[in-house]
């Protein structure tokens, strides 16, 4: 064996070892495509009746709306995330706001801060939304504190109020200060004609913590690291919910509209930082006789919209911070939010404002606080400014103790 | 004969001076003797465990910033919560202008930044182990990127 053949045998031995400690990983790899495959057969569409307005263009009355409130709120209404709900029968606005990740007022009140402005946004929207959705993450660490904060902080919405977990909520205490406060972590209505959905996609983690003698705060941390290894493909709605689901949407026609709000994205968009759940084709099953279904997610903290299936899903903005782009996911990126200022805290982040209007037509606008929010040129754009990156995961976590959860 | 040995003896000081002069018999064989492969596996060793250490750091590892004695961030916030896997760092680009400075700015220059403005930690040694640590895995996390110096 010469030199070569030695020093290939030693690279060789390691990376065999890597590989067998991120296994899971290039288990999701292997997964990734499979989706689109599965999903995106000939004719496999949403209703045609859900036509997206392929224009972008300043909504005056929002215009107005802000100056009223005195916020510096320009309303648009980017090209990819408007549609129509054909058999809304009346008129009415909800708003969503999510991912606010707030600590303790000791460690920083940057968080409240955001979320803060959003909620008074929300309280001063006229006319007034039927309801707001809080789509989780309200706390970072799951601390009694941070939720109590985030409960008192949504005080200031005085108008119906629902809630589904994120898993920045549920994994120090099991859910147990979350559900004391807000409830059921899924649950339905009918509300002027439309179906809503609560999904849980978050409290249904495999077990990576009993075997490891994990403290609830070693859970939590590992668990709050968008990108460590140790959680795994956390994020599944469940067979029990699965069921629940199926019986829930079975009486209602097929052709009326139905919104399900979720914490993570129901399709695979990038599994190692769970952007899915990973029963995602059983859901896509029960909701296949179903022509008119949207679902409404959060976590991905990013301007973001897919059709898979019969399905629209359309990304919600975190009031905390927001995130760079998955480096590869379904389908290719098209239109990308723009790039942010990383020196102002409020740029990037802001929430939704949807409208069923009484042409029927549901209409998403991102409030993010600022100008513009989806990038004409490439230099400006979230997602052009990546064409020469190239990422590696990260690796201190994959050798035990697990090092490198934030704490 | 006599003349000889004079000769190998000059020959012999003249070699202990110049072994002298160059800093030793490890210095100047150093990179003249063949690579083992143990060699070269044991200088990855070194470069990934610098890699492990920057990566803890960017995660915001309590431990190994107290063991460096530096503070990154008093917000809570660590540098993987905005930049998971080391993305929208772009090492790659740097050095260049960089808006949010209003100056010419290399990597070091970035980091500093961000701990001391989103993060408000505090700024670190631009020579520091934690430095060279937190340079080492954004450069690794990206490697494979296209060196693009200068790019917006």
């Amino acid at each position: 064996m010469d030199d070569h053949d030695r020093l290939e045998c030693l690279r060789e031995e390691s990376r065999a070892a890597w590989w067998k400690k991120i296994g899971s990983s290039a288990e999701m790899a292997g997964l990734r495509h499979e989706m689109d495959k599965e999903l995106k057969q000939p004719g496999e569409h949403p209703d045609p009746s859900l036509g997206i307005t392929r224009r972008t263009f300043l909504h005056k009355s929002l215009l107005t709306a802000g100056v009223a409130a005195g916020a510096a709120t320009y309303g648009w209404f980017p090209l990819i995330n408007t549609l129509d709900l054909a058999y809304g029968a009346e008129a009415f606005r909800f708003a969503w706001v999510s991912d606010s990740h707030l600590y303790p007022k000791t460690v920083n009140t940057r968080f409240v801060d955001k979320v803060t402005r959003a909620f008074k946004d929300v309280q001063a929207m006229s006319p007034p939304a039927d309801f707001l959705i809080y789509g989780g993450d309200l706390a970072q660490l799951g601390d009694p504190v941070e939720l109590d904060l985030g409960a008192d902080l949504l005080k200031e919405v005085k108008i119906r109020k629902v809630f589904i977990p994120g898993e920045h909520d549920w994994y120090l205490d099991m859910g147990a200060k979350w559900t004391k406060l807000f409830g059921p972590s899924n649950w339905t209505f009918d509300h002027k004609g439309v179906r809503f959905v609560g999904l849980d996609t978050v409290s249904r983690g495999p077990d990576y913590w009993t075997a490891k003698k994990m403290t609830p705060k070693e859970r939590m941390g590992h668990m709050a690291t968008l990108d460590g290894s140790v959680a795994g493909a956390w994020a599944g709605v469940g067979r029990d919910q699965l069921e629940w689901l199926n019986r829930t949407l079975a009486p209602w026609p097929r052709n009326k509209p139905v919104v399900i709000f979720t914490h993570n994205p129901l399709y695979e968009y990038y599994p190692p930082w769970n952007f899915w759940v990973r029963d995602w084709r059983e859901v896509h099953e029960v909701v296949k006789p179903f022509t008119n279904v949207t679902n409404v997610h959060g976590h991905t903290h990013q301007v973001l919209y897919n059709e898979v299936g019969k399905m629209r899903s359309i990304g919600m903005l975190a009031t905390s911070w927001t995130w760079p782009y998955a480096p590869e996911g379904v389908p290719a990126l098209t239109k990308c939010k723009v790039r942010v200022d990383p020196g102002d805290p409020f740029d990037g982040v802001g929430w939704s404002r949807l409208t069923v209007t009484a042409a029927e037509r549901v209409e998403n606008e991102y409030v993010m606080w600022r100008k513009d929010i989806i990038a004409e040129a490439p230099w400006d754009s979230g997602c052009a400014d990546n064409i020469n990156q190239v990422l590696s995961p990260r690796i201190a976590d994959r050798e035990w103790p697990y090092y490198g959860a934030y704490k | 004969m006599k003349s000889t040995r004079y000769a190998l003896a000059g020959l012999g000081v003249f070699l202990g001076l110049l072994l002298v002069v160059t800093g030793g018999t490890d210095r100047a064989l150093a990179h003249k003797e063949k690579h083992t492969p143990e060699q070269l596996k044991a200088f990855e060793d070194v470069f990934m465990e610098q890699v492990k250490i920057g990566d803890l750091l960017f995660h915001g590892d309590g431990a190994t910033e107290k063991r460096l004695n530096v503070t990154l961030s008093k917000t809570g916030m660590a540098c993987a919560m905005c930049h998971p896997f080391g993305s929208d760092n772009h090492p790659y680009e740097f050095p260049k202008f960089q808006e949010q400075m209003n100056k010419f700015a290399t990597l070091r220059d970035m980091i500093n930044w961000c701990i001391e403005k989103p993060n408000e930690g505090v700024k670190i040694d631009p020579d520091s182990d934690a430095m060279k640590a937190l340079e080492t895995y954004i450069y690794w996390s990206n490697k494979g990127s296209k060196l693009d110096p200068g790019r917006h």
